[in-house]
Formats: structure tokens, sequence, C-alpha cells
């Protein structure tokens, strides 16, 4: 909101520097954003002079030389001039050698064109007045000869941009601010004194206003109408006009005027009627019926609602209550009667209807945040004087008022040992009690405590509806006292013995694996399009993770993975011909499992072929079992040990995975899923990537998060020699490894019986080609067999081993490679 | 004899040297020493000499033995060093980078977030964590923020379809809308929901606003907050916290203030500005940092602890806002783009 700096002044004597009081504004508790200097700043060495004549200038087609008369002290002067818009005998501005103009222009004696001069007339600009430097500033009314310049011009003005917390509805008005500020500078605050005190003389006239009926009290709790007779509709007075400028508002005549000045004066909206286009000369306060119509004076029509409450005469709506008035019934260049509205509304009605109909003004954001009903009629004698004055006229009767009858009454019971102990330092008493008296909070009683010493019954007045317990008084008296006064101290952190959330853990373990493997860590945005989801994910995906009220097109559903953001990444840097491969993030993803989402917690991350990046030196590019293993490090490191899940092969049109190159685990059946392999290459391709990618991902449902895996217990192992053997085995291709070294390692050991042990067995050679049967592949397994007592013989060792080969003839449809 | 030993000798030193490889050298070896060797040879002749000269013969013999072995020796060391020599490639050039990837790096973000949490893990707090997709009664219900506040509006928050059910995000009341965060404020709730005080967290997360992405706004970002409840907590407390904070993050030469301000869920309420003029982009005096305040007696009792009792405050404050300014970075799009050149930056 802007606060005018003279207007201020109306009520409190601020002498202080305009820094100073900005700096009050913000130490009460409002943001100054701008601070704005209107007007004439104060000038020395500019005078009025007056052109007497204009000669062009010998040298230069576009100047002209003058003459320019400044009064019996000044004497006349040789101008060379520029400007175009000026006559000789027009007065004007003129700026002498000495004078410093806005933007530290200093005037001094010069030569233009080898043409003295001696001083500068000036445009509006030039002094820093006004905007316009189209020309020569002329000035009306042929003030005299040699006056300084300020005496001329209108004073200057400093206006205040602040932005007033919604608590604070009281400060909307220059009023309130001025309160605060008095508080602050421990001035006194001096209030407008109306003249009008509600007391009309002579007969009704029911021909202007036959009553006011309230059908929706709830909506509105107070409304009252005065009726004004005879006034002349014209423009404002040039100094209500200057105080509206200055705030932003354009002037429309005395009337509207009037209205707005005691808005922003007292914080209270008025409207006034045209008497004469009141239809049956009724106002009737009611919620409007759908499909109703109304023409705002903004030329807008706007269809109204049932929830939306109205002030409307006989026959129809005029004003959207507390938004915006009707073309039908507003004041013009004709009207000679008015009835003058001060009403209050309730605030969520407003608030619904000004949503609803996209249509907002001062008086709807002040009865938003809440007007106070206990100084609304004030507000209408404030109004009524100053229509008097501005547009002449007459209050005549009746007068009528619908509610507003309840009283107000708020008592807060406080002690200053209370207020001291929730701020942690001492401030005295006696400061608090003047800075809540300053503020009007009075206190009304003080009674002694048992054990706290005084208690203060402070009573509240009605525009604080803010103030309604101990602490926050607690807060008024700080402000006042001052928050950059806290004193400093040292923290204190009595011990709370705990530890950071598992997920937190987990996130932190995950990032520091993959950072320490080279990866860069990403942070993508969580929403994506619902293109993207149903390409990559699933059709269902992109219907339950939608949201309601999406900002833009690109940004409508929430990210059941992270393999997109980490793609777009990719394609960012090859796009900029910056060399990339590896990329991670950790994250929320939401996954859609029937018809349920879940937030999970999330890591993933790609390694693209390089294929921007040459190096002097090749090296071993990455695979599929390359994502494998830091896909089971990222499960190891939220508690899941994948090396014991079943791991499935990815199929499926919609997952994005290059089938038989990429696998799966978990599908959040115990509340975990992971993905590791090759993306899509055609998919991968068609978002205009370059090279192969690889790719993980481990989601895991916050709860199922293991912050320690359970204590591992000690097993004693042997240190006498292994026995080696070797089995290769032909085996159908398209059997998995582990299937097969499990079912040998069942053999081995039944084999075994309790002689020995098998330590391990583990693939170490698959091949599959030339030499081999059509679809078959060759796996050899190492094994290693050891015993805890004593050194095994080649004898004890070949028995066993030829009874295990002797086993797998028989039991299954593997073949042994001699 | 004495000269066919000596000149034994001077041709196995000559023939040794020559040596490239272990074959070659067992072949000499067998030559020199073995079964059928030449020394043993001579030795087998031992019976021909004449019984007095049989003691020097002998020793003789025996010295030979010894050169011989001696001579064997160097040249395996010899052939052994070649060996080695030859699994070494040419001289390494220690100027040229390496073909390897990394070092890996930490998003700037991570890494502002985890030395904050460090911070304030000094001073007994712990990282605590809540979901991003949250209730209407935990993003805004608890902390006094009422049904036809403007902040709840579907113009600044998003909200999800009412068909929309979240398995793992309890609802407060059944008739309760999910949406996304707009703050971390919510993990307040939910821990104190769930725990008994005292209580001092720390909350970094994501939020999410509806607003257009600009360089200083973004539909998701982060925030951080601390929230400590105990008995007898002050205003000179938090502002002690807010001191420690900054000048652990930013240098001695910090400093704080705080302006009065309005949030619904603490009273008093106040913005938290920065003087940090040793910073780099830092051209105003004074930086709104974050927001803060003691909690609201309101919000105590919605989570059933006893405002008389216990006393708290929060503290607030956007991570991008603060990595910005550490590090001098003028688009909050940067942090979302990923750019390798914007993320080596950091590390």
């Amino acid at each position: 909101m802007k606060i005018s700096l003279n207007w201020l002044r109306d009520y409190v004597a601020l002498d202080a520097s305009i820094d100073e009081i900005s700096r009050a504004i913000t130490f009460l508790g409002f943001e100054v954003e701008q601070v704005i200097r209107t007007g004439a700043p104060l000038l020395s060495q500019v005078v009025v002079g007056e052109v007497l004549v204009r000669d062009k200038h010998p040298n230069a087609d576009k100047l002209s030389v003058c003459q320019v008369d400044l009064g019996p002290a000044g004497g006349v002067k040789t101008i060379v001039c520029g400007a175009q818009n000026y006559q000789v005998g027009d007065r004007v501005p003129v700026a002498l050698p000495g004078a410093v103009l806005p933007g530290d222009f200093v005037i001094k004696l010069s030569k233009i064109r080898g043409q003295s001069s001696d001083g500068m007339m000036c445009s509006a600009k030039e002094l820093g007045v006004a905007e316009d430097a189209s020309g020569l500033l002329i000035l009306a009314g042929r003030p005299a000869l040699g006056t300084p310049i300020n005496d001329v011009m209108p004073p200057g003005d400093t206006v205040f941009d602040i932005e007033i917390t919604p608590n604070r509805p009281d400060c909307l008005s220059h009023l309130g601010l001025a309160r605060e500020l008095a508080a602050w500078f421990k001035l006194e605050l001096v209030y407008p004194q109306e003249k009008f005190r509600g007391d009309i003389s002579g007969a009704p006239h029911p021909e202007l206003l036959r009553g006011v009926s309230v059908l929706s009290p709830e909506d509105c709790p107070l409304y009252s109408a005065h009726v004004i007779r005879g006034v002349k509709i014209g423009p404002s007075p040039e100094w209500l006009q200057r105080r509206l400028s200055a705030v932003g508002l354009r002037p429309i005549n005395n009337v509207v005027d009037v209205g707005n000045y005691v808005m922003l004066e007292t914080g209270q909206p008025l409207h006034a009627f045209d008497a004469r286009k009141l239809g049956g000369s009724q106002i009737i306060v009611r919620r409007a019926t759908d499909g109703e119509k109304l023409v705002t004076l903004d030329g807008k029509e706007r269809v109204l609602t049932s929830r939306m409450l109205v002030i409307a005469d006989a026959e129809k709506p005029v004003v959207i209550a507390g938004i915006m008035g009707g073309e039908n019934s507003g004041v013009g260049a004709d009207t000679t009667d008015l009835v003058l509205e001060c009403a209050i509304f309730k605030r969520q009605t407003i608030r619904w209807t000004s949503k609803r109909l996209g249509l907002t003004s001062d008086s709807c954001y002040r009865y938003e945040r809440g007007v106070d009903p206990h100084s609304a009629l004030e507000a209408a004698y404030r109004a009524i004087d100053l229509i008097l004055e501005t547009a002449g006229g007459s209050v005549v009767g009746p007068a009528c008022q619908v509610g507003g009858d309840v009283p107000w009454k708020r008592e807060i019971v406080v002690t200053p040992a209370y207020i001291n102990e929730r701020l942690g330092f001492d401030i005295p008493a006696g400061e608090m009690s003047s800075a809540l008296e300053s503020l009007e909070l009075n206190i009304v009683r003080e009674e002694i405590t048992e054990s706290r010493g005084p208690a203060w019954t402070v009573a509240i007045p009605s525009w604080r509806d803010d103030l309604d317990r101990p602490i926050d008084l607690v807060e008024e008296v700080l402000r006042l006292h001052g928050t950059d006064k806290i004193p400093a101290a040292v923290v204190s952190s009595p011990g709370l013995i705990g530890d950071d959330d598992p997920l937190v853990l987990f996130n932190r373990r995950a990032t520091d694996y993959l950072v320490g493997h080279d990866f860069h860590e990403c942070v993508n945005y969580t929403l994506r399009s619902a293109k993207e989801i149903t390409t990559w994910v699933s059709q269902t995906a992109a219907v339950e993770l939608a949201l309601a009220n999406p900002f833009v097109d690109d940004q409508s559903h929430l990210r059941p993975t992270l393999t997109m953001g980490l793609l777009e990444s990719l394609k960012l840097n090859q796009s900029r011909g910056v060399a990339v491969s590896r990329l991670c993030e950790t994250g929320r993803v939401f996954i859609e499992r029937n018809g349920q989402n879940f937030e999970c917690a999330a890591v993933g991350f790609i390694i693209a072929e390089p294929v921007a990046e040459r190096s002097w030196l090749k090296r071993e590019p990455a695979d599929f079992y390359t994502a494998k293993k830091h896909v089971t490090a990222l499960a190891a490191a939220a508690g899941i040990d994948l090396g014991r899940q079943p791991l499935v092969p990815v199929t499926g049109p919609y997952y994005g995975w290059q089938e038989g190159q990429s696998a799966a685990a978990g599908e959040m059946a115990h509340g975990w899923t992971a993905r590791f392999g090759l993306l899509n290459l055609a998919m991968v391709k068609s978002l205009g990537i370059e090279g192969k990618v690889y790719a993980g991902i481990f989601a895991i449902l916050p709860e199922k998060i293991t912050a320690e895996t359970a204590r591992r217990r000690y097993a004693d192992f042997s240190l006498l020699p292994a026995a080696l053997r070797d089995l290769a085995l032909l085996v159908d291709a398209g059997v998995h490894a582990d299937e097969v070294r499990k079912t040998l390692a069942r053999i081995i050991r039944a084999a075994l019986g309790n002689a020995f042990m098998l330590e391990s067995v583990e693939a170490f050679d698959v091949y599959q080609g030339q030499g081999l049967p059509e679809g078959k592949k060759s796996v050899a397994f190492s094994l290693v067999f050891r015993s805890g007592e004593r050194t095994l013989t080649d004898d004890e060792v070949n028995a066993v081993f030829q009874k295990v080969q002797e086993e797998v003839a028989k039991s299954t449809t593997w073949q042994i490679r001699k | 004899m004495q000269d066919t030993l000596t000149a034994l000798v001077a041709k196995a030193q000559t023939d040794l040297a020559t040596l490239k490889s272990r074959p070659e050298f067992e072949a000499a070896k067998a030559r020199l020493v073995g079964p059928n060797g030449e020394l043993t040879g001579l030795m087998k002749q031992m019976g021909t000499v004449p019984k007095e000269q049989r003691p020097a013969m002998g020793k003789l013999i025996n010295e030979t033995k010894t050169r011989l072995q001696e001579l064997l020796d160097g040249a395996l060391r010899m052939i052994e060093a070649g060996e080695l020599q030859a699994q070494l490639g040419p001289a390494i050039d220690p100027t040229l980078p390496s073909p390897d990837a990394g070092p890996g790096t930490y998003h700037p973000l991570t890494l502002v977030r985890e030395e904050m949490c460090r911070i304030l893990r000094k001073v007994g707090f712990t990282v605590a964590d809540g979901p991003e997709v949250e209730t209407e009664y935990y993003c805004f219900d608890a902390l006094n923020t009422p049904a036809d506040h403007p902040a709840r509006d579907a113009q600044d928050t998003f909200y999800f379809p009412e068909t929309a059910h979240f398995g793992n995000v309890s609802k407060r009341t059944p008739g309760e809308k999910y949406l996304l965060r707009t703050h971390t404020s919510s993990v307040q709730i939910r821990t104190m929901l769930k725990g008994a005080p005292p209580i001092r967290i720390v909350s970094p997360g994501r939020t999410y606003r509806r607003d257009t992405t600009d360089a200083t706004h973004s539909a998701n970002f982060h925030q951080l907050e601390c929230l400590y409840v105990d008995k007898n907590v002050t205003v000179r407390d938090l502002k002690a916290l807010l001191d420690y904070i900054f000048a652990s993050l930013l240098g001695k030469e910090t400093k704080t203030r705080f302006r009065p301000h309005y949030f619904g869920y603490t009273e008093p309420s106040f913005e938290v500005d920065l003087s940090a003029k040793h910073l780099p982009k830092v051209k105003k005096e004074w930086i709104e940092i974050g927001g803060c305040g003691m909690v609201d007696p309101v919000v105590f009792a919605g989570v059933g602890y006893d405002p008389e009792v216990w006393s708290g405050y929060a503290f607030g404050m956007g991570l991008e806002r603060l990595a910005m300014l550490l590090y001098g970075i003028d688009d909050i799009r940067y942090f979302y783009q990923n750019d390798l050149r914007f993320l080596k930056q950091f590390a």
C-alpha cells in the first residue's frame, strides 16, 4: 500500500528523516518495498523568469538566444535554449549558476556554439517534478518574477510503498500507520474531528431513500446509509487530487474522490449512489440469484451466483457488495442527490466472490482482510464533512442503519514477568506500559499476583482484532522496544539424543556412493508431463499421478521415476556440447500400484556412452553388469540385499528398458523396486540422445528403509589350503547361470555329506557360439572345497567330484564338457 | 687340469653374459654344472690325478664350482631383471590427463543442505523427514492457516483430484484433499504428533508453489526448517541460534537482525536479515534470508502439547536462496538444468 508522508503529517508531527521513518516502518513490522519522492525537490538558485526576447542562435539551427527577465533583483539574463514549446511572454523556471538539479547536474556559466549563456530554462523533468521532457515547463498563473521555484511549485512528497501483513488490516490506512509511527517516535496522534455527528435537521426525503433492508445479515453485519441532497459534482479541489495522485489513484470527481480519500485515511470503504437511480428508492442487501447480471464500473458484464452478495434496489442489483459498483447507479456529472453507503461485509463472502469473479478493488482488498465495524460510522461522518465541503449539499433524512449493534470489549491479562520470560531478557515494566499505551492498548487495571508481580488488564481497541492472548502482547512490546535490540547469547543446547531419519541416512549413503563412483549429482523437477509418463511408465500412472490444477502443461504429473529427469539433463549437456556420461539423483518418486500411489525415496543413475568425449586412451565401456553392481550397492544402502532377491528380465512395451538387456527386482511386492540395465535404444534415440544409455533405479517406501543392518556375527574360517576343481556344463542358452549354479551347489552338497565343505561355486566363464550345438551355451564353474580340520587329499576330492559328475549326468539335462 | 679349469671359468664368464632367457640359462647351466656338464666331467677325471696333487686339485675344483655358481647367479639376476623390465611399457608422460571419468560431484543444493545439517547437528538438531505429498491438515490446519486463507488457494497450491489416493500418506480427517506441501513445516507437525517434547529437529526438503518459473522462482524449491520445543525457550534463544548458524556458515563478520513479521504458526514472528557484504554479488546491506518465530500456542494445542508448559521456536529458509547467496549464483534455474559446467564448480 502506498502511504504519503505529507498525508501522515496530518495526524502525527513527524520530523524525522526519510531514512529514519523508513527504518521505523520496517521495525514496526511492515516491509518498505520502495520509497518514492514526488513533486519538486528543494532547489536553490532556480527562480521564475519571463522570456522577453527570443532570437535564433547565429550558429545553430535548433537553438535560440533569449533575454530572460528575472525581476528587479535578478535583472535580465542571456540564456541559450534548445526547446521549442515557448513564446515570448511565457514565464518559466530558470536555473542560475550554482543551482544543482536532480541527478547532480550543476549549472554554470557557459558558452554554447560561441554564445555565452547565463543559466538554463528548465523542463519539468529537469526539475525532477514530472517525467515531461518535451519542452520547458510553462508556469501557469504568471507567478512573480524572481520567486524561488519551490514557492511556485506544489510541495514535494515522499511516498512509502509498504507491504502490510495480513494480520494488520488496521494499517491499510494512513491513520493506522500514523498510529504506529506516533507510538514509535513517541508523538501524539491527532484524529480528524468530524463536524457532522449524525444529527439531521429538516424533513425526511423518502423519495430519495425509502429504506434499507438486509436480507442476509450474516453476510452484512452493518449497513448504514445517509442521504445528501443538492450536491454539485465537479473536480475535486487541488489538495485532494494531489493526495490521491501521490498514492497512485486517479482523481475522478469530488464525491468519488472523497470516498477514496476517506478509505485511504481510515481503512473503511465507502460507496456513493446516485439517489435518483435507485429503483423504488430502496436499498436491499441480498444474495444474488443464479445467473443475475450486472455491468460493473469497469464496463464488464458479470454473471452472479447465489453465493454472492449484492446491493440491490427494488428491481436490480446495483453493486457487487464490497467489491465494485454497477454502471447503473454510479455518481455522474448530473448527480444531485447521493446515498452514501458505509457497511461491513463478511470477509469470507467477499473473498469468495472476488476469487470467483476474478475481480478485486481497493475496497475488496480491505473487506477481505477485515474492516473494523466499530469505527465505520466515524468514516461515514468524515466523508459527509468532506462531501459537504467539496460538493456542497446538505444531509437530509432518513439515515438508515441496520445491524452494528454488537458492542466491542476485549481484555487481555498479562504480567510483565511473563513478557520478560518469553523474551529471555528484561524490558523494564515502565517501558512496557508506555509501549502498550502508545498503541492505545490501555492498561485498565493493575493487580498484584501472588508470585509474579503485577498483572495488567489491557483493553484491546476494536481495530486490533489480531490481539487476543498474552503472547500477542509480547510481540507488541518487543516491536516497540526494537527487535534489533535483542541481546546476543550463546546457543543453549541441552542434549537430546537422537539420530537422523533413516531416509536421510539412506539418501546420504546413496549419494556418497555414487559421487564416490564418479557420478555427477543432479536435481530435477518433480513435476513432469503426461505424455512422458504415458510413454515411459504407463497409462495408469498418467491417470493416477495427475495434479488437479497444474500450472503449465509440461508439469502436470508427479514423477514415477528419476530416469526421465536424468535423460533430460543428459540431453541438455549433449546439446550444449558438454562431454557427459555419469549422472545421478536422489529424491522422491511416486509409484502407482493397484490404484494407490506411494511416495517413495529413490535413487537413480545413468551411464551414457561418452559419444562426444575423445580420449587418448580407451577404457572398457560400462555395461549391464556395471549397472547391476551400482544398483546392488544402492539397495544395500537401504538395507536390501539384492543378491538374495530373484531378478527377472524386463519385458513389456512401457518400461523404457531394453528387452533382453535389463532386469528388475522387487516390483514393490515388499515395498521396494529396482530396475537396471540398458534403456530402450529407440526411446532414448527418439529423445534426441546420442549413444547407448545404461541406467539403474532403486525406490523404496520410506518406512521400509533399515537404518542399520542387523549386527553381523563373526564366522570362523579355515586356515588350511583349499582344493579347486573346474566344471564346465553345456546348458540351454535361455537358462540363467544362477539357476544352474544353485542346482549344482545342491548336488555338490548332497555328494559331500559331512565329509568337508563346499566353500563356493561361481560361474567364471560363459561361452556360446562356434563349436557348440545350436541353442546351447557353456557355463564353467569354479568349485572351491575346504576342510576345517585337515588338508584335503586329491583322492577324497576326486571321489566327490566324480560323484558330482555322475549325479549331474543322471539327474539333469546338462552335459559335462570335458 | 688347472688350465682347463681356468679356461672353463673364462669361457663361462663370456657365454653367461650373453644369455637372454631362462631356457638359454637352463641349457648353459646344464652344460657347465649339470650331471653331464663340463665341470662334472672334469671332476670325474680326479681319479687320474696323482694322489699327492689331489688335495690341491680338489680345492681348485671347489673354487671353480663356487665361481661358476656365482656367475650363474649373476646371469640369472640379469635375466630376471630383464624380464621385469620387459613388463614395463615406455616411460609415462605425467602431464597427460587421466582417461578415467571423475571425480563425481555433489549438487550445490546438497552441499549447502549438508553443511547446514552439520552446523545444526553440533547444537543437537537431528534431521527429520516427511512426505512431499501432504494433506490440508498437516500443511495448513495444524499450522493455524484457516480454510479461507489465501495461501491455501488453488491459485498458489498444487492439489490432487479428490479421487487420488496415496497409500503411505496418512490423512487426519477423511474429507481432506491431498496437495504438494508448500513448506516443510508439515514435518514439524508430524514429528510433534509422533513424539513427546523436548524436540530438536531440522527438516530440509522439497516444497512446491504454483508459480511462474523465472530467475528467482521455481515450481519446486527446497526449504530447511528448524524446530525446538522445550521448557522456557525464549526469543533470545532463537536469536542466538540464528547468530550461531550464520556465523558458522558465512564467517564471524556476519550479522543477523530480526524484523517483526506475521506468520500464522508463530507468535511473535520475525523475518531474518543477514549482513554479509564479504559475499559475492551482495549489494544491499541487509538481505532477507528466512522467517522465524516462537511456536504459536495454537499449534502446540493442536498437537496435544500444553502451551502453558512447552514453548519453542521455529526457523525456516530457502536453500536455493542460501546457495545463490553463498556461491553468487544469480539464476535459480541453473540448479535444475544440471549443466556439468555448473555442477563441477562446487565440489
